[in-house]
């Protein structure tokens, strides 16, 4: 395998508030590599955008980075100037948002704003020009020459993000980082962004950073996938691995509780007790213990580190679902008498 | 369908059972601007059965939303029918109306905008109660405090306030408000959308529980249509203010009927890698288009497939017609979806 292009390590990010501080990211250590499609999945609170802010220094006040390296070709990001980072971002790496809308700058025309990305990164205006027209009819906007003329507002939401895209690409970085890109859209413009994205990918070979929260997009356009939990992350690997046979019960969990689209028959679905957890006061052991259905003393008290669980696969788990499955029948756990999961006690009701 | 009795769940109500609330062409229209509408729900026609749950689906702005809160009567409908049971809702006004809304009732999608940040816990499930009068004092707070149990909640949370709880505990509490007053007929609009998956599972399974304890009639939309697909024992697509396809929501997925509904389907992601990499896209070219100046003959023939221009797709409108046993769609050509 090649050198890993960008290497996070250590990373730790924490929100000084009123009430203390909150860990937001906490020990995030991977590698991404040339080319490849890197999923981070989470639910809301894991870390996983703060995550990807870190990496370009984006944190929010009152966020602050406390701790770890980011380096690129080398270099660690962490340590260089505001200056030095800034013709890094969009040049090196280029990060794409939510939503495209409050990402657009509403006075300006959506082709002069693509042209903006260049000019920033010293690119003749004569040739940015021409270079945005290209990128427009690359993320497939039919009639870039007039699109390229409209304000933000005139633009579907799916023509934004495609807008934004093409900002990103322009000085065709290494990484493109997209921050939940298609969850303010439509399923069947979301499908559109998809594929575009794994086009650009697949053609230019930059290295794709998808931060979501949704397994079918990163089952559809990763091939390495990071679970993460209050912070951390719990489990990563090959997606294909990560999907079949998961070994953090988190992932496993998550897995079960989302329904499919492709299902045969009618499955009760399994969700995971209790509530994701307050990170100013993180749970002892290991964080998922709470809400772990195959906890074991040590879960309580000892913090789980990555560890090797199969080629190329990690988890942070004392227990892991092989002996979950083994010793504590784990397959049998999907519970579904009526009312197990709900909380709703049947005969309790008029 | 025998499958989707699998795990204890209520068979679905046969196309036999008893209708609860039937539309009959129902039309909304709002005005934007100077001589111009929003053709938001265009001529509506379907029937919600006892004991059911009926999926709603389709993409943004295509008039699911309006349609919910035509059928709780929230707005007035421009033109068409609503009857619940055999009493015709679009007839009543005032008072009449008020106490047919005991028996209609919604769950909202933010759970954080949709109850009063000022109000307790208990005030805000009791406001139904405290509105129609039905219980005052101790019988009151007792009743308030069996919701809370009934939704997997303490008892004893009555007297906070909804900021001190997460999102999906105060899901559970709009619906401890829309089950008060004991209604026939829940409208769950995007119920589901703002929490994250694995409370969505929670949330799932209680709706689930609570239709078989209750026998609550439940029509669901969402614009997830795994989701839906789950949930419903019926779906029905929406498409620009019309209804493209009504079917049992297992035969919608397996045998669509309609380009859109394929479309649609087809643009989900699987969480499965192998099954994912595999599928094909039915690629929709461009947007959902304006609901001021809809696409003439069939709403969907701009973006479709397998249209035939400019005939008849562009000309003839195809209207919701059985293409099998219970089985209705909007297509000139669904033999060749």
């Amino acid at each position: 395998m090649a050198a890993p292009i960008l290497q996070v390590r250590d990373l730790r990010t924490q929100f000084a508030t009123a009430g203390g501080i909150v860990k937001a990211v906490d020990g995030v250590s991977f590698d991404l590599y040339p080319g490849e499609s890197l999923g981070i999945v989470g639910e809301s609170g894991s870390g996983k955008s703060m995550t990807a802010l870190s990496i370009l220094r984006l944190v929010p006040d009152p966020g602050r980075i406390v701790h770890g390296q980011v380096l690129f070709h080398d270099q660690d990001l962490l340590q260089l100037t505001g200056e030095e980072i800034r013709e890094i971002r969009g040049r090196d790496i280029a990060m794409i948002f939510q939503d495209p809308q409050s990402s657009l700058n509403p006075v300006l025309r959506t082709g002069f704003q693509v042209d903006e990305a260049m000019l920033a990164h010293g690119r003749p205006r004569s040739q940015a020009r021409a270079r945005t027209l290209e990128l427009l009819k690359k993320v497939r906007i039919p009639a870039a020459e007039s699109r390229y003329k409209d304000f933000p507002h005139q633009l579907s939401g799916g023509m934004r993000q495609r807008a934004m895209i093409a900002m990103g690409l322009s000085n065709a970085p290494s990484i493109l980082i997209a921050d939940e890109p298609t969850t303010a859209l439509d399923v069947t413009v979301q499908a559109q962004i998809l594929e575009l994205l794994a086009d650009l990918n697949r053609e230019l070979g930059t290295a794709i950073v998808m931060i979501t929260h949704n397994m079918g997009v990163v089952a559809g356009l990763c091939t390495r996938v990071l679970v993460m939990y209050a912070g951390e992350i719990v489990e990563q690997g090959p997606v294909e691995q990560i999907f079949e046979n998961p070994q953090h019960p988190y992932t496993w969990s998550l897995l079960k509780s989302i329904p499919r689209v492709d299902a045969l028959r009618h499955e009760r679905l399994r969700s995971i007790e209790g509530l994701a957890p307050d990170l100013l006061q993180p749970p002892s052991g290991c964080r998922f213990h709470p809400r772990c259905p195959f906890r074991i003393e040590r879960c309580y008290t000892d913090e789980p580190h990555l560890q090797d669980v199969a080629p190329g696969q990690k988890a942070a788990c004392w227990v892991t679902m092989d002996r979950a499955r083994s010793e504590m029948g784990a397959d049998k756990l999907i519970d579904i008498r009526p009312g197990a999961a709900s909380g709703v006690h049947p005969g309790e009701l008029r | 369908m025998a499958e989707a009795a699998v795990s204890g769940r209520p068979a679905p109500a046969p196309s036999s059972a008893k209708v609860l609330l039937r539309a009959e062409n129902v039309v909304k229209y709002f005005p934007a601007g100077i001589g111009s509408t929003v053709h938001a729900v265009d001529g509506c026609t379907f029937e919600i059965r006892e004991g059911e749950t009926l999926g709603l689906v389709g993409e943004s702005g295509c008039g699911k939303s309006t349609l919910a809160r035509l059928v709780t009567q929230l707005i007035p409908a421009t033109s068409g029918k609503i009857f619940f049971g055999d009493v015709e809702l679009t007839k009543l006004r005032g008072e009449k109306l008020r106490q047919y809304r005991r028996q209609l009732q919604m769950i909202f999608q933010d759970p954080f905008a949709s109850l009063d940040p000022r109000m307790t816990v208990g005030d805000i499930i009791a406001e139904p109660l405290d509105n129609f009068r039905v219980m005052r004092g101790r019988k009151r707070n007792d009743r308030v405090q069996e919701l809370l149990r009934t939704v997997g909640l303490n008892p004893n949370f009555n007297n906070r306030y909804p900021h001190e709880f997460s999102g999906g505990q105060r899901q559970r509490i709009g619906i401890a408000r829309a089950l008060a007053l004991n209604p026939k007929l829940v409208v769950c609009d995007e119920a589901l959308s703002a929490l994250d998956v694995s409370i969505q599972a929670q949330i799932v399974n209680l709706l689930e529980d609570l239709q078989r304890e209750l026998k609550l009639t439940y029509l669901f939309i969402a614009h997830d249509l795994s989701v839906v697909r789950h949930i419903s024992d019926r779906v029905m697509v929406m498409y620009l203010g019309k209804i493209v396809e009504i079917a049992d929501s297992v035969e919608t997925y397996s045998s669509p009927k309609h380009p859109y509904t394929k479309a649609l389907l087809s643009a989900i992601p699987v969480p499965d890698p192998k099954v994912q990499r595999g599928r094909r896209l039915v690629e929709l070219t461009g947007e959902i288009p304006s609901p001021i100046h809809p696409p003439s003959g069939c709403r969907f023939h701009t973006r479709c497939p397998i249209a035939r221009l400019p005939t008849p797709c562009a000309e003839v409108e195809p209207p919701l017609e059985a293409k099998s046993r219970d089985h209705l769609a909007a297509c000139h050509f669904s033999s060749d979806v």
